[in-house]
């Protein structure tokens, strides 16, 4: 490394200022959990100028970083030279995400932290907790929550936190990632009240820019959420866990039921295609990311059974990488979206992306599901491929998650189909799911995980069918894996 | 990352300690543990230290602990000894002095010989993510195990 004094002005930011030393500049790994970072520094330098820039690139404050190499936390009186801290070496990074903790503990603390708890109705606070990693960016669109963006930022004024967008940002992906949450808030009396007053509920959700162009597009939409009964009937769902997986089942059973119609499977992916499609973009674009756009991709107005996956071998709900964003999203911000999956296309009866109404009344009752019957009674292969396609594998994942609802998804699938070829093919999904095996079609299993694979041989795992095994049903999951193999090793 | 362990190849104690050394600098894995000789003039590679950061949604988490590892002269035939600096309620460690037990941990109980610091390191963290475990109620943060 040449030695710098820093007036070449061609050369980037992230080079020392070298006022203190002109010393030889080394180049660090710094490493998150999440993330990763070459920082040039002197070698000369404290740790506390080296967490300086660190500061900088990741956007943090010093007294926010922990730094760790070798086992060691690295105060800011040392040096580098101390801990033999060398070019090429990592240093590992953890990034406090407030300065008092904020582990969840079992009481719940009454006081709001500074940029977390965004309770408008001051309900539950310990599941409010930021995510550990790097603080909220504020570059996300409003989220469907900006109706509560009022009451949020009344709140706000008296905590004094950030801004309300970072906090509904935060709470959004609370609720995302936690459905228990969802329902704690339901429950409170507050909240309640507000749910209970439709015209409120609809106020909140027409102002979201996103359902508004929703509406637009689609006039059906906004017929349901000008249908009272509607809204206050997916309130009670969101409200009710138990009564939200009541009502998937029972859409399962319906679904189940249009695949033995004629057509059936037609109208169905017409009717995803119609009104799902523009809603999840809608959904997707506060979530940022969309699990669907493959399968509105996929699935163009004309059938077109050849491009998704035939039916031997079974088909891949994840997809091939490339057609399918929502590995690189996580389950966490799904979870909320597709556990109203269940084993159908969800309703777009409910904006909040909880599926909501029976099939029996709301949705299904429209004209425009007539004909969506009619045509999936049509072709069977459309159902399969609906039902194959990327946003199968969200919902999926999400009933991985919770085994209680896949066993539910699955038995009135099972019960209620008439046909075999279907209800093997649900079952086998389902079970493949949660059993966590894939078929695989363009891309197998080993160049999925060939990454764990490299990292469980690094290990000294060297039985790499086993590897790949465990992997297989964990789903790429390497400490689950690695708990499957040694678990199944001779002692 | 070295290459593929050969089955049946038994790498000298002082090797395969210098390979960990070497892979606990490069930060080799996925960054939530760490691990490097506790004195870097201690030529018998025997005392280590580790550091293991809390996994997130489990009540460890945000916090760092801190461990310290010794190889053992039959190491890596023998599993290392292990003991918890940072103060930590977990099953599996003992509560009056940080010794995780060699029993409660699967790594330590059927130990391989290519398994390596790393491995139990990991495997630790991987306990705090255990339901039993995730919620247990914890010291308060830098509270050491007195010895």
């Amino acid at each position: 490394m040449a030695e710098n004094s820093g007036t070449d002005p061609t050369v980037d930011s992230n080079v020392v200022e070298n006022a203190a030393s002109d010393r030889t500049m080394i180049v660090v790994t710094v490493k998150t959990p999440k993330d990763k970072e070459e920082i040039t520094i002197s070698e000369d330098s404290s740790v506390a100028q080296f967490k300086e820039e660190i500061s900088k690139r990741f956007n943090a404050k010093q007294d926010q970083l922990v730094l760790i190499f070798a086992g060691k936390i690295l105060k800011d009186g040392d040096t580098l030279n101390q801990h033999s801290i060398k070019d090429g070496l990592t240093v590992h990074l953890v990034i406090k995400t407030a300065p008092n903790d904020t582990i969840s503990s079992a009481s719940s603390s009454g006081t709001p932290q500074a940029n977390s708890s965004v309770n408008p109705s001051s309900a539950p606070n310990d599941s409010t907790t930021p995510d550990t990693g790097p603080t909220p960016a504020s570059t996300q669109p409003p989220n469907l929550l900006s109706g509560f963006g009022d009451l949020s930022n009344l709140s706000g004024m008296g905590m004094g936190s950030a801004n309300f967008m970072e906090m509904q940002q935060q709470m959004q992906r609370q609720l995302m990632s936690n459905p228990e949450m969802l329902s704690q808030i339901m429950d409170n009396p507050l909240v309640q009240n507000m749910m209970s007053n439709p015209d409120l509920m609809r106020q909140m959700i027409v102002t979201n820019p996103q359902m508004q162009q929703l509406m637009e597009r689609n006039p059906e939409i906004s017929h349901m959420l000008n249908n009272p009964e509607l809204m206050r009937q997916t309130m009670e769902l969101a409200r009710n866990p138990a009564m939200m997986q009541e009502m998937m089942r029972n859409q399962d059973r319906a679904l189940s039921n249009l695949e033995s119609i004629p057509g059936g499977y037609n109208a169905l992916r017409r009717m995803y295609t119609d009104i799902q499609e523009p809603m999840f973009s809608a959904a997707r674009e506060q979530f940022g990311n969309n699990p669907f756009s493959a399968l509105g991709g996929n699935l163009d107005s004309g059938v077109q059974p050849s491009r998704t996956e035939n039916r031997e071998p079974l088909p891949n709900p994840w997809g091939p990488p490339g057609t399918t964003p929502l590995e690189s999203r996580g389950t966490g911000a799904s979870t909320t979206t597709t556990t109203s999956a269940g084993g159908t296309a969800p309703s777009a009866s409910n904006p909040l992306g909880i599926n909501a109404s029976g099939l029996g009344n709301g949705v299904f009752g429209s004209p425009g599901m007539q004909s969506l019957m009619q045509q999936i009674s049509e072709n069977p292969q459309l159902m399969q491929n609906m039902l194959s396609a990327p946003y199968m594998r969200s919902m999926m994942q999400s009933l991985a998650q919770n085994p209680d609802l896949a066993s539910q998804g699955s038995n009135p699938t099972a019960t209620t189909n008439p046909s075999q070829q279907q209800q093997q093919l649900m079952q086998q999904m389902l079970q493949m799911f949660a059993g966590g095996g894939g078929g695989s079609l363009t891309v197998t299993p080993e160049v999925r995980f060939q990454q764990q694979l490299d990292q469980l041989s690094a290990m000294g795992f060297i039985n790499r069918e086993a590897n790949l095994q465990a992997l297989i049903a964990t789903g790429g999951d390497i400490n689950a894996a690695i708990e499957r193999l040694l678990g199944s090793q001779p002692s | 990352i070295p290459a593929c362990r050969t089955p049946g190849v038994k790498v000298p104690r002082n090797f395969r300690l210098l390979e960990e050394l070497e892979e606990g600098q490069k930060g080799v894995g996925d960054g939530t543990v760490s691990w490097g000789l506790e004195d870097d003039e201690d030529i018998m590679l025997t005392r280590w230290t580790g550091m293991i950061i809390g996994p997130p949604r489990t009540i460890y988490e945000n916090r760092m602990y801190s461990l310290k590892v010794e190889c053992g002269p039959r190491y890596p035939e023998s599993p290392p000894f292990v003991r918890f600096v940072t103060k930590i309620n977990l099953n599996g460690v003992h509560n009056s002095n940080g010794v995780v037990d060699t029993r409660a941990v699967a790594a330590l109980a059927k130990w391989q010989n290519s398994y390596s610091i790393r491995v139990v390191l990991q495997e630790l963290r991987r306990l705090m993510m255990c339901k039993e475990n995730m919620k247990l109620p914890q010291p308060p943060e830098g509270q050491l195990f007195s010895n």
